[in-house]
């Protein structure tokens, strides 16, 4: 346990002083998120082999279809290291993911957006400020535990409230799904 | 909710192996060997492989988490009510390992340390199957949305009855499918659920309509990791030619568009079932009316059994509102024996379980089952939020509540009937006036040749639902066996009135159209069979005596022409008959067509020399062509 939260200082420590933001595209090129211009950027943090984030992918891309107009840009976040780009191509065409992929091996933009589910979703206001982060909906109680379908569309408020400029609704549940620590 | 591993797990003393450092290859990799990889390996329903190190390392805290609230391995029964086999369950000390291993950085150790990474038979797990079949269409399943449930009707197509001792599910997708079952249709009833042939059909669950008592008794199942089940000996079950199988899927969307086209292997023996086991149900489906909101809605249903039996096997049913399930015995010495019993239902996991060893049941005891159910909104599962009002059904949003139980009668003999009886009276008493329990009882006293007692249940059935066809058809069968052809006659007409291609129900109206000697009527219906089953024997044997008896009523009232035309009709059914070759040669010779007798007779002759009339009237058929001086002509 001590091992693990001091390797954890470390890589953030690495993070701050070396590359401006850690993320990397799929070719393996530095890309900052934050660096194209958006009203508000949505990050959703995935795995391949998550059944759960890839349960979401078509609520993704309708939320995307739904904002994306209005100025807000989805990315979704790979941060396992070992994954490779191609199985990533791979699975965002696949599953229909929404947005452009970005991978955080380094598990940067994870502490960022303070995110430890896949799929978790954050929230930036173009500033760069995070504004939400947790679950996407209320449909999983916990793995293996769902409502047929959610009565509670977190991240939906989320965005609608962050392009409206509204204050935030209330803090929700915490993310369903599986671990980004355990690929770290 | 986040699983917060505590650390005051860790200070956990009496641990044994707290001493020592868990590594994946001591401790961990012989548990996720033997639990998990069944499933988590490619190709089977697990969403992702746990075969190594670098596959369990990626997912530890998720396994810690999940095996220390036994989610996984999927293990519903609680343990301590009834024994059952292959047993998925985790001891405490191993979640705990799993656990401390986790938060302790899931260390990998020394692979020299491991147990040899399991080998696992691709494809089918009982060798090649003698008999594939594919569903004829695959079921497309969307991205997203409520489960789904779907029917494939699969025919059998087989050349004439084979014993099958065991089946193979292949889902055809197993991450989308949840799990399968396999029903019998001898009559191949289900088929007209389908919209158009080899489309399936939608439904949770699903009931086969039979025309005779063949009771299918045995569970045809598939679950993820499930291992097929191969029957013991003298427990193959009967498949004929005409027989469909219809495989109910539940499935599951999966985040992409999914396509899902199950196969079932079958495996054939040469020994027949000897055993007689049957399916029993308890139920209460009638009381299942559950008020929105309603936290602990119990139905119950108790079941006396009436011969000592032995349970094989356990298939406790129910939907998204089922939470406590129990079923357990009263023996007669006022003792209890658990079948099972499952604490926090979920039916995603829904099992056949199959004990160690048969339950024994004597005379007497009396079965019962508990099932509660929450129909509030704090059950997660529950398909409407805001809950409303709940009652039994087949689809997903209808709830139901189903304990089923395989058990061998004991005794000589074949008890099926017996028990069949026990249940459906007890039916009756759930259900007055319920039209199958009357069915069946009409049924079975027909069968045992009551045919007063299967009139009364079957009119009672028939009340219960005026237009059932095979209702319909079997009062009619009773009233024939009874004598009373008449009224017979107007229960088939009405089946055939609910079902114009009802073929059985013609075959009978065309049956009891002859008892009444109604021989025109008889052979238009006789034809119409023919037409719609060319093959049928019976049909073929039926319609050859009718127009054989036809043409002797014409003969006795000395319309000779009309006779020999029936009679003629008559041998396209049976031209091996010699006495009909030698009756048609006298109508004719009746009629002066001593030519065209002449050779009847000879046929008639040469089937059975013996035949002492034909031989005397070919004698004279001949004599008189003579006479008329045509000899010149027959040379």
């Amino acid at each position: 346990m001590r091992g693990r939260r001091f390797l954890l200082l470390w890589a953030a420590a690495t993070a701050g002083f070396g590359a401006a933001s850690g993320t990397v595209d799929l070719d393996g090129k530095t890309a900052d998120p934050f660096a194209v211009a958006a009203k508000v950027r949505v990050f959703v943090f995935v795995r391949t082999d998550c059944p759960i984030s890839n349960r979401y992918a078509p609520e993704l891309k309708r939320l995307s279809d739904e904002f994306a107009a209005r100025g807000a840009v989805f990315s979704i976040v790979y941060a396992d290291p070992s994954e490779t780009s191609r199985n990533i191509r791979h699975h965002m065409e696949e599953y229909a993911f929404p947005g452009a992929a970005i991978r955080d091996p380094a598990h940067v933009l994870v502490r960022r957006a303070k995110a430890t589910i896949t799929p978790e979703a954050a929230v930036f206001s173009g500033s760069g400020q995070l504004l939400y982060h947790g679950r996407i909906d209320n449909r999983y109680i916990e793995v293996g535990k769902s409502m047929p379908s959610p009565t509670r569309h977190d991240l939906e408020d989320a965005i609608a409230a962050a392009l409206d400029g509204r204050p935030q609704p209330e803090a929700s549940a915490p993310a369903v799904g599986c671990y980004l620590a355990d690929v770290e | 909710m986040k699983w917060v591993l505590p650390l005051t797990v860790m200070t956990v003393a009496a641990w044994p192996g707290n001493a020592e450092e868990v590594t994946f290859y001591k401790q961990i990799a012989p548990i996720i060997y033997r639990s998990c990889a069944p499933c988590h390996r490619p190709g089977e329903a697990g969403p992702f492989s746990l075969l190594s190190y670098e596959d369990v390392k990626k997912h530890a805290t998720q396994i810690a988490a999940v095996t220390k609230r036994r989610y996984m391995p999927p293990w519903l029964p609680e343990p301590g009510h009834g024994n059952f086999q292959d047993e998925q369950r985790l001891s405490d000390g191993q979640i705990r390992t799993i656990e401390l291993w986790a938060q302790e950085g899931a260390r990998e150790g020394n692979p020299a340390d491991a147990a040899p990474a399991p080998e696992f038979t691709p494809g089918w797990q009982l060798g090649t199957p003698d008999l594939v079949l594919q569903a004829q269409r695959p079921f497309p399943l969307r991205a997203d949305g409520p489960d789904e449930y779907w029917n494939f009707v699969l025919p059998l197509k087989l050349a004439g009855t084979r014993w099958v001792k065991a089946i193979e599910i292949r889902p055809g997708n197993a991450r989308a499918v949840h799990h399968a079952n396999v029903l019998i249709d001898r009559s191949r009833s289900a088929r007209s659920e389908e919209k158009t042939p080899g489309a399936g059909f939608p439904g949770m669950d699903l009931t086969i309509e039979a025309d005779t008592f063949d009771p299918d008794s045995h569970f045809l199942f598939w679950k993820p990791g499930g291992i097929p089940w191969e029957e013991p000996d003298g427990m193959a079950w009967r498949a004929d030619s005409s027989t469909d199988l219809v495989l109910n899927l539940h499935m599951q969307p999966t985040g992409k568009p999914e396509m899902v086209q199950p196969t079932v292997g079958l495996y054939f023996t040469d020994r027949p079932g000897t055993k007689l086991p049957m399916l029993v149900q308890l139920e209460h489906d009638g009381a299942l009316d559950i008020p929105a909101g309603a936290r602990n809605f119990a139905v119950s249903d108790d079941f006396t059994v009436p011969m000592d039996m032995d349970v094989l096997a356990v298939y406790p049913h129910a939907h998204y509102l089922g939470h406590l399930l129990e079923g357990y015995a009263t023996l007669p010495d006022g003792s209890r024996e658990w079948l099972i019993r499952i604490p926090d239902w979920d039916v995603n996991w829904q099992a056949v379980y199959r004990y160690t060893a048969p339950v024994f049941l004597p005379k007497g005891s009396v079965v019962s089952m508990r099932f509660h159910y929450d129909n509030s909104d704090a059950n997660p599962r529950n398909p409407n939020h805001p809950a409303k009002r709940v009652r039994g059904g087949n689809q997903a949003t209808d709830e139901m509540g189903h304990l089923w139980l395989q058990v061998l009668p004991r005794g000589a003999g074949d008890r099926r009937m017996e028990l069949q009886a026990a249940l459906m009276l007890h039916r009756l008493d759930k259900y007055p006036g319920d039209f199958s329990a009357h069915f069946n009882l009409g049924a079975l006293e027909l069968a045992r040749g009551n045919a007063a007692d299967a009139t009364a249940h079957l009119r009672a059935a028939v009340e219960a639902r005026p237009e059932q066809a095979v209702a319909l058809n079997t009062l009619g069968a009773a009233l024939l066996t009874a004598g009373n052809a008449g009224d017979a006659t107007g229960m088939f007409e009405r089946a055939l009135r609910a079902n114009p291609q009802y073929t059985n129900a013609r075959y009978n109206l065309a049956n009891a159209l002859a008892e009444r000697q109604q021989w025109e009527q008889a052979a238009t219906q006789f034809r119409q069979v023919l037409n719609e089953s060319p093959e049928d024997a019976g049909a073929r044997e039926h319609m050859g005596e009718v127009l054989r008896l036809w043409g002797n009523d014409m003969a006795a009232a000395g319309r000779l022409e009309d006779a020999a035309a029936h009679y003629r009709e008559s041998l396209r059914f049976r031209e091996d008959d010699a006495a009909l070759h030698s009756d048609l040669g006298t109508v004719l010779a009746k009629q002066g067509r001593f030519r065209e007798a002449v050779p009847e007779f000879e046929t008639a002759v040469r089937l059975d020399p013996h035949l002492e009339t034909a031989k005397h009237n070919l004698q004279a058929a001949r004599a008189r062509l003579e006479q008329n001086g045509e000899r010149g002509a027959i040379r």
